[in-house]
């Protein structure tokens, strides 16, 4: 893949979901336009999260496929989509 | 390495009659539209989700041989499923077809309803978000697991029993989780019932009686829910089980225990506060289980480490102080949620007196007062003196239609108050006086407007109007009101024995909590949220977890049994082919976190 699209599945009241922010915001500026970041509350999007049976939040799901649920280290988040655009 | 295939996407662009072409350029979004990266093809359709709509889009599938698919009209929750199975018809997989909502911009009516331009940037910005990950997303794997034959209920009220029974009836295995010691819930104390003014007790016991005896049920009294893990098919639940001090297998629930014991303290739980227990008690004579429970924080052995004269009296020797807590551990393969409501505590409204009068009571705690088998045996009296009432002010809507406080209106206390004025004048007190000061009677619902009617006509009294203040007269403790009735236009000053507030209905204690351990949404005022108000109105954000009754929001008890039936009716859905297809990243997710 020459690109990567990131849902970050996060709601107002969460915990870890600012520190997943962080890191994606971070990622987001080294990958630059091959990486694309989406919020999704999913207070407001319930639909979207039940889509992938997403049951806790921060959860990330990339190109599709649900990698995480709870914060993950910033690394295993690098290498998960290092993993997508390698593919 | 070979070239990857560019992904053909088709573009629909809804116009939902006027109700999002009435408030966006959608020539303006087709035209952005047809220059996102991967976009084959844009078409916009006066109704997408309608067969025409539906055919256009299977038809443009097959023709411009589109692999991917985004609608842009309205909310995932209403339509995603019509178009992913519109797209599956055409050969694409449900996980490639999105949906997007523009409406909500647009409508309308909608909160989120914005000007035309707003609306039209916010437009082509989703449908390029959604046609990137649409292009991005890979196939997600799907595995095939098998799903327990098991359901768990947590709720042991009307709803939680009516989807218990339905479930147990069609073979499934069933844990009843109730909090307190007996099942039956609420409408075990509402003493009669609107609109039949049947036995609530009488019209309930065939319901706790089967569940009592049904092969297929197991309760869990004095239980709570500590822990879920797990998705649907396969939940797994670790359920805490407080000790009742009691051997359930010996106690016959005779009473001795309770008539020997030395200790009485007010019962709040099944008298609403009118009334006293003993710290080792049998919640009320039609109880399930009807077995005896110690109330280990009023208990003069838990306190004092004395007494023991309930162990000496047992004639079965079925009290046990060495219980624990035990965990239950419980497989099932869906849960439903029937936590029912709770009394808005009217103190905060100062206003009403409630606390610091005597003779302010609520309406739950008039129902125990009015209950043959309640502490009085249903002889209607003021706390205070012991005496009947001769004049009664009822006052609606407290704590409800408040912007202070709930702003919903709670659906069932225009109907509570009618049952209870009847009750009064037709039963217990013929000659009192009764008042209702209301801001609109709403008695939608079949037969209310004739029960309504009724109440009328035995002499009640309507006051358009609530009171401001009610102050207490402090030698008779009597209550003093003044009210504007606007149909009259005329300051009434009344004097009242008994004040009764028609308190709202808020989500149980507990909600919040049993929201973050199941990882269901609850919406603005507190209550489970549904994932969609009108089509899916007991399914939630999780799949394979349900809610019915008022742990939804205010309903009474019909629309209860009715959406307990529904709850039941889609866990029969997704559990009667015992196996289903699931992402196999779910199962994956979920085996790490367990372990497994």
């Amino acid at each position: 893949m020459e690109e990567v699209y990131v849902e970050e599945f996060m709601s107002p009241g969460c915990v870890g979901c600012p520190a997943v922010k962080e890191m994606l915001k971070e990622l987001s500026g080294e990958f630059g336009d091959k990486l694309t970041v989406e919020e999704v509350d999913i207070t407001v999007d319930t639909a979207r999260a039940a889509q992938y049976e997403i049951m806790s939040v921060p959860a990330v799901v990339v190109n599709g496929i649900l990698k995480f649920i709870g914060v993950p280290g910033k690394e295993e988040l690098k290498k998960a989509i290092l993993e997508e655009l390698e593919r | 390495m070979n070239a990857k295939k560019e992904k053909r996407i088709g573009v629909f662009i809804c116009h939902c009659g006027k109700n999002i072409a009435g408030g966006l350029n959608i020539e303006a979004l087709v035209e952005s539209s047809k220059h996102i990266q991967g976009v084959a093809y844009v078409v916009d359709n006066k109704f997408s989700c309608s067969e025409d709509g539906q055919v256009d889009i299977q038809k443009a599938i097959q023709d411009q041989k589109l692999d991917r698919v985004v609608v842009a009209a309205c909310a995932p929750s209403l339509h995603l499923l019509t178009f992913q199975r519109c797209g599956e018809k055409a050969g694409i997989k449900p996980q490639f077809v999105d949906l997007i909502d523009t409406r909500k911009w647009t409508m309308h009516g909608s909160p989120q309803k914005v000007d035309s331009q707003l609306a039209l940037e916010k437009s082509k910005n989703l449908v390029e978000l959604a046609v990137k990950r649409m292009r991005l997303k890979r196939l997600i794997p799907m595995v095939e697991v098998k799903t327990e034959q098991s359901v768990l209920v947590i709720g042991g009220g009307v709803a939680g029993l009516e989807a218990g029974l339905d479930l147990a009836d069609k073979g499934y295995k069933v844990f009843i989780v109730e909090r307190l010691p007996t099942i039956g819930g609420k409408m075990a104390l509402l003493y009669k019932v609107f609109p039949t003014n049947d036995c609530a007790p009488c019209i309930l016991a065939p319901k706790t009686a089967y569940a009592n005896i049904h092969p297929n049920i197991t309760l869990l009294t004095n239980s709570e829910l500590k822990s879920m893990k797990g998705y649907i098919g396969n939940f797994n639940v670790e359920v805490v089980q407080r000790p009742r001090y009691i051997d359930i297998e010996k106690c016959t629930g005779c009473g001795e225990c309770v008539e020997k014991c030395p200790i009485e303290v007010v019962d709040s739980e099944y008298s609403a506060g009118m009334g006293k227990r003993k710290a080792v008690y049998i919640p009320y004579d039609q109880a399930i289980p009807k077995k005896a429970v110690v109330d280990a924080q009023n208990c003069l052995y838990f306190r004092k480490d004395v007494c023991r004269l309930c162990e000496k009296v047992c004639p079965t020797q079925a009290i046990d102080f060495e219980q624990e807590n035990q965990t239950i551990d419980i497989k099932a393969g869906a849960i439903i949620v029937a936590t029912g409501f709770d009394e808005y505590n009217p103190t905060a409204k100062s206003e009403y007196g409630y606390g610091r009068y005597g003779n302010v009571i609520t309406q739950f705690q008039l129902a125990r007062l009015l209950d043959i088998d309640g502490p009085t045996g249903g002889k209607l009296v003021r706390p205070t003196d012991g005496q009947e009432p001769k004049s009664i002010v009822m006052i609606q809507c407290v704590g409800s239609r408040d912007k202070n406080a709930n702003e919903y209106c709670s659906n069932i206390c225009c109907m509570y108050a009618l049952k209870h004025a009847q009750m009064i004048k037709e039963l217990i007190l013929p000659d009192s006086e009764i008042y209702i000061c209301f801001i609109d009677m709403r008695t939608v619902g079949k037969g209310f407007e004739e029960y309504y009617r009724r109440t009328r006509e035995l002499g009640i009294n309507f006051i358009r109007g609530r009171p401001s203040e009610v102050i207490e007269k402090s030698d008779t403790k009597n209550l003093l009101l003044k009210v504007e009735d606007p149909d009259i236009c005329h300051l009434l000053e009344i004097e009242a024995d008994l004040v009764v507030l028609s308190c709202a209905t808020i989500p149980s204690s507990g909600t919040r909590q049993l929201s973050q351990v199941l990882g269901i949404e609850l919406d603005e005022n507190g209550f489970f949220k549904e994932m969609h108000p009108k089509l899916r109105p007991v399914e939630t954000n999780v799949r394979g977890i349900y809610i019915c009754g008022a742990a939804q929001g205010p309903k009474d008890i019909p629309d209860s049994i009715v959406q307990a039936k529904a709850a039941a009716s889609c866990v029969d859905g997704e559990l009667r082919k015992a196996k289903i297809k699931l992402p196999e990243f779910v199962v994956r997710a979920s085996q790490l976190n367990q372990g497994g």
